[in-house]
């Protein structure tokens, strides 16, 4: 790359909102980063960090909103795979952009105080999701019945058969996972049952040790999120309608919507996750 | 040769905000001495006599422009140009909607309405009795209105934020004068923009942040009105998850509306800042939160002044932009001479002191070097997007002492520290909290 | 969802960068083009938009006037239904004095024709002392297109509405060039009127007897589809109605039938008359209710141009009624136009004519401008009215209803004034049509009518308790 050009080229300022996920990454000094991925609504950038999430999505409206999403105000630059960029310093900058943040969104947001007899609602109508790209699975099975029992080992067996499984960016174990760790850590806390809380912890552990080799980078990212019950809006709108005791058919319904398969691999995770709470609350 | 020129267009409308704007860049054009482009208002006009020029006969909704200049002409043919492109751009074969009630065609969760206070009902009505919630930023809508339309609002099961509701924050989104803030576990039911400003900076500052803003409107909780919106604001941060605490920042209450609140029942725990004679300040309201919250208290930023001006001083001067900023200081500082410059009777046709320093650089100007100027700046959203670039200059001229109150979060555009960094630079003392502000300028007595 | 849920999009109104804040926040907004309400009804507004009774009314006033099903059902005499000593009008009320000369031109007409004078001069002397009384077609439950004169011995269409009960009247239209309605009073002019009163009426009476009521509200928003607008286009519509009665007009009039056949296919505009009753009959439906601000009539008369408002009764608000502006036939120009005239406008008012534009394309040859301007003025009509029409539909703008139910709110609000097609008569009576286009009606008859709405009612802030603050 030569400076001098880069240099002379006039730099766009633009703004935008951000999920608080990344304020860390964006907060700290200048980093290096290049494009992993550029699609028309959305640029994934690998950020050398030791920080997570380490990959950030630069993204505009149409896109879907996931936890490490940083969301334009305008249009993104046209950028191809391998280009160089920054992130940190309040700024992130791509192509001629340099991006800063005008609003922060909570990409955990509390579902709200429940309690058992309302995720025994839920739970009905979670059910089995249609279109999850591993219904039947034996590693899903395991992972479901391991958690009802509160099995981490098991719990952890079936997890590292999952994580990477399926094809995609974000593969469908990876998916299922996601929601799964999500669920155990907010509605485990919003339904005081610890044990959940506690379960998510450690399976949480388990998951993001070795993501980075494991599954892709995006993948591996999303799955820290979920570690720390980050997720985004669909996925909260969810939890929230469980927590609540309504609405959650059109929550669902919004959710089956993200990508081929992703919505309804999520709702699998969640579905899984709201079994285990409910079970590991000693409700029959 | 410089001449002088003085237009009205009839019936040309324009808002304070974007004439202001053109206002500066004429100004900043060579050659030009003055120029002002403003709606004929009784104010603007008697602005425009104070600046030397005749003024002419015109009324509240003619455009006026008046120019000292070497060549009129140019900055006249500059200011229509900058007028077009100021308007709001459509794409032709699209109407855009004329009325809020057109605009609800498209979905929409929210109306901010700060079109002049005068019309600012039809507006508002539209937006309620299409279910829809609304924050009123304008000010000058009569208390019956406003008790009309919260009435209606009662109906329809919707929050009406305001008449002058300044300071909105809503998941995250900051409507209005708001500070860029953290997402987090503190609502805030507000009957002042600024003062909700100033707590939720502070909180942002401790690491807490913040779930939503609410603001009702200064009169919400007069007998009038009876806190119909406070009372909503209060279930409905009650209701939502992400609020586990909520600070009621309300002013002195009519005895049979405070009982109301008080005895609201809600589950969620609330700390209340009362701006009135032994209440407590905004600062200690927040540190009362993040006790409350089991938060640790930090110590609020200040930066001292480079040096003292050595002068006796003798009294205290308060220039505000934030109305019960203003008030919360006069009641700290226990004496002095404090203008509210957000007040209705200066904004009528012009823009807010948070965006239009004009008139507080001159007051700037006037003060004695016995006095202590304690005076705002406020950040985040909507504000003054450098206020140190007109104001700073402005301090380091005056012969007077100053101390500032920097309202403003790490996130906000303006950049907090280097804000502080400039008024320091200009001579000034800069507090974050606006109570210590006005005990330091007490303590230069 | 409620408010706190997800981020707002907000619709903004007022300054400018509050608007842009909420978009660098990569907020969605809907920005309104706001400017401040016409000069002197600010007080008004408030008032009229505060009272309680406005909104069902409202809904209720548009709910009837989209919903009306005007049907045709008779033709008939006007002597059946108008006592002999009064002629029609259209417009709001006028006497000879200030009439105009069209106006005059078209009365000097049918005094001829009723035999009530032998020259021009006799019927002027006859008019100006009062030998018959002048009354508005509005007032009888009529309209006329342009001087929308009605003696007893021409015939009308008489039309229904089955969902209300209603009946409207409308003269039959004579056909362009030198006709009574532009005051035009020339031998051919009449010879045409008695041709009309001896065979086409009687023809016209006994085929509707044959074939029944004919749906007009189906009949229209077919026509619509077809390319017209139904006030100065008709051409779709005159075809689909001459589809409907030829076979009956063969049965019912089998000596006359070639004639009366030709006669319709003859004139595009023949079914404007329909339409204007049609328009009538639905306006009518949603005239008279309390507390509503809905526009139920808008007329000219060749002087004034009149407005009645639901609300308001059977009062007229009025201005002076400007020229129109548009294309001229021949030789003539504005210098020979005379201020706008007719009833006619009443298809405006029913979300037709002007306000359908966008449907009739090719109109913009006739009075003037680019197919985009058509749609840009239906466009800018859903700004100031009530409804889209449930069954008036536009294809080129995705089959939405068209604008209808104008509220004088609205106007008052948006400084928009209904965009009125109507053809431009001479100023000399007896010239005829001299061209076609575009109107602009008077703004204070629309601010009248809101100030008198204001005056109705009692100050909405001041009665409920004494603890409420009047405003200032």
């Amino acid at each position: 790359m030569t400076v001098s050009t880069q240099v002379r080229r006039s730099r766009v300022h633009v703004t935008g909102a951000a999920s608080a996920a990344v304020r860390p990454v964006l907060e700290s000094s200048r980093r290096p980063a290049r494009v992993l991925a550029a699609f028309p609504t959305g640029v994934y950038l690998e950020v050398r960090t030791d920080l997570e999430p380490s990959v950030i999505a630069v993204i505009t409206g149409e896109a879907t909103r996931l936890p490490n999403s940083v969301l334009l105000a305008t249009r993104l630059p046209h950028v191809t795979v391998g280009d160089e960029a920054t992130v940190g310093d309040r700024s992130v900058e791509l192509g001629r952009l340099t991006l800063s943040v005008r609003r922060w969104w909570d990409p955990a947001p509390p579902p709200g105080r429940t309690d058992l007899a309302r995720l025994a609602r839920a739970a009905t109508v979670l059910g089995d999701p249609p279109g999850a790209g591993l219904a039947g699975n034996d590693a899903v099975d395991l992972l479901a019945s391991s958690c009802a029992k509160g099995w981490l080992l098991g719990a952890v067996t079936a997890a590292e058969q999952l994580v990477g499984l399926g094809p995609g960016l974000t593969p469908s174990g990876d998916d299922v996972l996601a929601g799964l760790l999500v669920t155990l850590r907010q509605l485990g806390a919003a339904a005081g049952v610890e044990r959940a809380v506690w379960l998510a912890g450690w399976l949480a552990a388990a998951v993001t040790f070795d993501a980075g080799t494991r599954t892709t980078p995006i993948s591996a990212t999303l799955l820290h999120c979920a570690a720390r019950g980050e997720a985004s809006p669909e996925v909260s709108a969810v939890l929230r309608a469980v927590a609540a005791g309504q609405g959650l058919e059109p929550a669902l319904r919004r959710l089956h919507r993200l990508g081929h398969t992703s919505g309804a691999d999520l709702a699998q995770g969640i579905a899984i996750g709201v079994s285990a709470v409910l079970s590991l609350g000693g409700s029959r | 040769m410089t001449r002088e020129l003085v237009l009205v267009r009839r019936g040309a409308y324009h808002d304070s905000v974007t004439l202001m704007r053109i206002s500066r860049a004429l100004t900043e054009m060579p050659g030009v001495s003055a120029a002002m482009v403003a709606m004929a208002t009784d104010l603007n006009l008697s602005v425009i006599r104070d600046l030397g020029f005749p003024a002419p006969e015109a009324g509240p909704g003619d455009l006026l422009i008046a120019l000292r200049a070497e060549a009129p002409e140019a900055a006249v043919a500059e200011a229509d140009r900058l007028l077009s492109t100021f308007q709001q751009p459509q794409t032709p074969a699209e109407q855009p909607p004329l009325t809020t009630r057109s605009a609800l065609r498209t979905s929409a969760d929210l109306v901010l309405v700060s079109v002049p206070g005068e019309y600012a009902f039809a507006e508002a009505h539209d937006a309620v009795q299409a279910g829809l919630p609304v924050m009123i930023f304008s000010d000058g809508v009569t208390v019956g209105q406003e008790r009309w339309l919260k009435e209606l609002a009662e109906t329809k099961d919707v929050l009406v934020m305001g008449p002058d509701c300044g300071t909105a924050a809503i998941a995250g989104v900051g409507l209005g004068f708001a500070n860029v803030l953290t997402p987090g576990p503190v609502g805030v039911v507000a009957a002042s923009g600024t003062g909700a400003q100033q707590v939720t900076c502070l909180l942002d500052w401790a690491g807490t942040g913040v779930s939503h803003v609410l603001g009702v409107g200064g009169r919400d909780l007069s007998a009038e009105v009876g806190g119909l919106s406070t009372l909503r604001a209060l279930r409905m941060l009650d209701d939502d998850p992400a609020t586990e605490l909520i600070v009621l920042i309300s002013k002195p209450a009519a005895p049979e509306v405070a009982r109301a609140v008080q005895e609201a029942p809600l589950r969620t725990p609330v700390v209340r800042a009362l701006l009135r004679e032994g209440g407590p300040d905004l600062t200690e309201a927040t540190e009362q939160a993040l006790r409350a919250l089991k938060r640790p208290v930090p110590e609020w930023p200040a930066w001292p002044a480079w040096s003292g001006r050595t002068a006796r001083h003798k009294a205290i001067k308060g220039l505000y932009s934030g109305g019960t900023l203003g008030t919360e200081a006069a009641l700290v500082a226990g004496q002095g001479d404090f203008v509210d410059f957000g007040d209705d009777v200066y904004t009528r046709g012009r823009a807010h002191p948070m965006i239009d320093p004009t008139l507080r650089v001159e007051a700037l100007s006037r003060a004695g070097d016995t006095e202590v100027v304690l005076m705002d700046v406020v950040l985040g959203h909507g504000a003054d997007p450098d206020p140190a670039a007109s104001l700073a200059h402005a301090v380091a001229r005056t012969p007077a002492t100053v101390v500032v109150a920097l309202i403003g979060t790490e996130g906000d555009p303006q950049d907090l520290h280097r804000q502080a960094a400039a008024f320091r630079e200009a001579g000034a003392a800069v507090f974050t909290s606006n109570a210590q502000a006005a005990r330091h300028a007490r303590s230069l007595l | 969802m409620t408010l706190l849920s997800a981020p707002p999009r907000v619709v903004t109104v007022g300054a400018g960068l509050l608007d842009e804040s909420l978009r660098a926040q990569a907020v969605p907004t809907v920005p309104v083009s706001w400017r401040p309400p016409l000069p002197g009804t600010a007080r008004a507004l408030v008032t009229v938009l505060a009272d309680p009774r406005r909104q069902a009314a409202n809904e209720l006033a548009v709910r009837r006037l989209t919903s009306a099903r005007p049907q045709l059902v008779r033709v008939r005499r006007a002597s059946e239904v108008l006592d002999e000593d009064t002629f029609l009008h259209a417009g709001p009320p006028i006497e000879w004095e200030r009439a105009s000369g069209p106006m005059r031109g078209a009365l000097i007409g049918a005094m001829l024709l009723e035999g009530r004078a032998r020259d021009e001069r006799a019927a002027e002397r006859a008019l100006a002392a009062g030998a018959v009384a002048l009354r508005p077609c509005h007032e009888h439950g009529a309209v006329g297109p342009m001087a929308g004169v009605v003696s007893p011995s021409m015939w009308l269409f008489e039309v229904r509405d089955d969902e209300h009960g209603g009946t409207a009247y409308c003269s039959l239209n004579e056909g362009l060039g030198k006709v009574l309605r532009y005051g035009a009073y020339g031998p051919e002019v009449l010879e045409r009127l008695r041709w009309m009163d001896e065979v086409l009426g009687p023809a016209l009476a006994a085929t509707l007897e044959r074939t029944g009521p004919i749906d007009l509200r189906s009949l229209m928003a077919q026509a619509l589809q077809m390319g017209d607008e139904l006030h100065n286009r008709n051409r779709a519509a005159t075809s689909l109605l001459l589809r409907e009665l030829a076979p009956a007009v063969v049965e019912a009039a089998p000596d006359t039938a070639a004639q009366v056949l030709r006669f319709v296919n003859g004139n595009d505009h023949f079914f404007l008359n329909a339409a204007m009753a049609a328009a009538k009959v639905s306006t009518d439906a949603a005239r008279d209710i309390p507390g509503s601000s809905l526009v139920v009539a808008m007329a000219r008369n060749g002087t004034d141009f009149g407005v009645q408002v639901s609300g308001l009764g059977g009062r007229w608000f009025t201005g002076p009624a400007g020229v129109p502006d548009g294309l001229y036939l021949g030789a003539y120009g504005p210098g020979d136009a005379n201020p706008d005239i007719g009833d006619s406008t009443i298809t405006e008012t029913s979300g037709l004519g002007g306000f359908a534009m966008a449907a009739a394309p090719a109109i913009v040859r006739f009075v003037g401008g680019e197919v985009a301007d058509a749609v840009r003025a239906t466009r800018s009509m859903y700004e100031i009215t009530l409804a889209e029409h449930p069954a008036y539909q536009i294809p080129g703008l995705g089959f939405r209803g068209t604008p209808v139910g104008i509220d004088v709110t609205l106007v008052a609000r948006t400084g928009l004034l209904p965009v009125v097609n109507t053809g431009i008569a001479g100023r000399v009576a007896g010239t005829g049509q001299v061209g076609a286009g575009l109107v602009k009606p008077p703004v204070e008859a629309f601010t009248a009518a809101l100030l008198a709405l204001a005056d109705e009612i009692s100050d909405p802030f001041d009665d409920q308790g004494p603890r409420t603050s009047s405003p200032q």
